[in-house]
């Protein structure tokens, strides 16, 4: 179950995902599925994104759950702070 | 569910906190940016691009998503969408001081005319246009004096001129500052500077939430670093104050005057003020909650965040407490000690290892090219500290900063 889950996830990873965060610079890495729980890892422009945020939980966690709706949840497992070119850098205001 | 417009900035640091508080209350997000974000054709329910500059346009996009999907409460973060949030608050009739208030925050000039008028203790200020002749200019100013922009934040083009040729100098380097890509500055904001008398004196920070235009204070930090200028860069933030009891109160109730002057009376605000001799002079009213990373030092009741406070009162939801822990706390917003290339950083873990230490946030990365104040507007991170007592708060954050090293080429 967990395998057929993880291959579906991926699949969307690839076909409608990556693609998307590929106009940023970024990509989106699939490290496990658990307990319908979703991991995942930001890389490239994504990577310390001050959008990071926004994209997974409105645009990759949206899509996934629409498309697999037995996904509880997904979660992001990027160290963040080790992004070396983010697409956007946040600031004080 | 509840649906939550969340204005988001694609620069700001408010983000994570935000959309945290939102998932703890288990309301609905959508978020809008002033760029698109790469997943908006796929949920255009709830990833909009709005021009934040154009409160208008921006009312109206959001009225044609509300009227297909209902909006129960509307969000700015921070001080660049704070006036387009009033605006769809406004023409969605959804809670938020007035959109005109919430304008004359945003611009200095218009604040102190507020203040001024109402009899609120504020310095000397005279508004002066960037076309002018800064030498001829600088006659008709008391010296020393502040220049800064009318419109932006967190101390930027903040600059102290002692004399005329400072002055001279200051002037140009805001007017250059204003001309440059990377700033947003429209109409008035881009064509006049703020030139007001410096007042000598400590400087605090007052965290609050307007209901029904009541203040109620969140927070008061004191800022024990001195901002004496030539460039106002704000490093320590400490809570509870160490000022007298009269004192604080006094702040209290200049910082209520200054919103009830504004007309503000819904939603956060966090005001900057001087405390002289004879009392407190407001410096900021502004109609937003604390920037950076800072809103981390504070804890209400029992662990509410400050995001999820804003949430609540702006969806009207009750809110069990709005005292803040007991502990004291504080935070340092690392500053940017020279233009350059970040190329290394070290000591993260030294000062983590700090006792009163919670945690070391590194926000820019290796690589960047960072520029520090009075031309930049971000930080190198931010360390946070709880403790027994205030003075052990600074003492802690002093040395966790002490141990980090920033490689700049």
């Amino acid at each position: 179950m967990s395998e057929d889950l993880k291959g579906r996830v991926q699949e969307l990873i690839d076909t409608m995902i990556n693609p998307a965060v590929a106009g940023h610079g970024g990509f989106v890495e699939l490290i496990d599925v658990q307990d319908n729980r979703v991991y995942l890892q930001m890389g490239g422009g994504c990577q310390g994104c001050g959008a990071a945020d926004v994209t997974l939980k409105s645009g990759i966690e949206r899509l996934i759950k629409e498309e697999i709706p037995e996904v509880a949840e997904v979660l992001d497992t990027t160290d963040h702070s080790s992004g070396s070119n983010p697409y956007y850098s946040a600031g004080k205001a | 569910m509840h649906r939550v417009l969340l204005l988001l900035p694609t620069t700001t640091y408010r983000t994570h906190d935000f959309l945290d508080a939102a998932r703890t209350l288990g309301v609905d997000i959508v978020c809008a940016s002033e760029k698109p974000s790469t997943f908006e054709s796929h949920a255009p329910d709830n990833l909009l691009t709005l021009d934040f500059d154009d409160p208008d346009a921006a009312a109206a996009k959001v009225a044609a998503l509300a009227d297909r999907r209902p909006l129960a409460a509307v969000v700015g973060v921070d001080d660049l969408t704070a006036v387009a949030a009033a605006a769809i608050a406004e023409r969605l009739g959804l809670k938020a001081s007035g959109r005109a208030a919430v304008a004359a925050a945003r611009d200095k000039y218009q604040m102190r005319q507020c203040l001024a008028a109402a009899g609120v203790p504020v310095p000397r200020y005279r508004r002066i246009a960037l076309k002018d002749d800064p030498f001829l200019a600088a006659r008709g100013v008391a010296f020393p004096c502040v220049l800064k922009p009318l419109a932006l934040s967190a101390s930027r083009g903040v600059i102290r001129a002692n004399n005329v040729d400072q002055f001279i100098a200051a002037f140009r380097r805001i007017g250059a500052l204003l001309a440059r890509d990377d700033v947003e500055a429209r109409g008035d904001a881009a064509q006049f500077l703020l030139a007001e008398e410096y007042l000598p004196g400590i400087e605090v920070a007052l965290e609050g939430l307007l209901m029904g235009g009541a203040l109620h204070t969140l927070a008061l930090f004191d800022k024990p670093d001195p901002l004496e200028g030539p460039f106002f860069e704000e490093t320590l933030y400490i809570t509870p104050s160490r000022l007298p009891a009269d004192i604080q109160a006094s702040i209290e109730r200049v910082t209520a005057a200054a919103c009830s002057a504004l007309g503000l009376a819904e939603g956060p605000v966090h005001a900057e003020l001087r405390v002289k001799d004879d009392g407190p002079w407001v410096l900021e009213v502004a109609a937003r909650s604390i920037g950076g990373l800072c809103s981390r030092t504070l804890r209400f009741g029992t662990g509410m965040t400050l995001e999820e406070i804003i949430l609540r009162h702006a969806l009207g939801w009750p809110i069990a407490s709005l005292a803040r822990e007991r502990r004291p706390a504080g935070v340092m917003m690392i500053p940017i000690p020279r233009a350059g290339r970040l190329t290394r950083i070290d000591g993260v873990a030294a000062a983590q290892a700090v006792a009163g230490i919670e945690d070391v946030t590194i926000t820019a990365h290796v690589g960047q090219d960072v520029v520090p104040l009075p031309e930049g507007w971000q930080y190198l991170g931010f360390i946070f500290a709880r403790a027994e007592n205030p003075a052990a708060v600074e003492a802690s954050l002093r040395d966790a900063h002490a141990r980090l090293a920033f490689t700049i080429a």
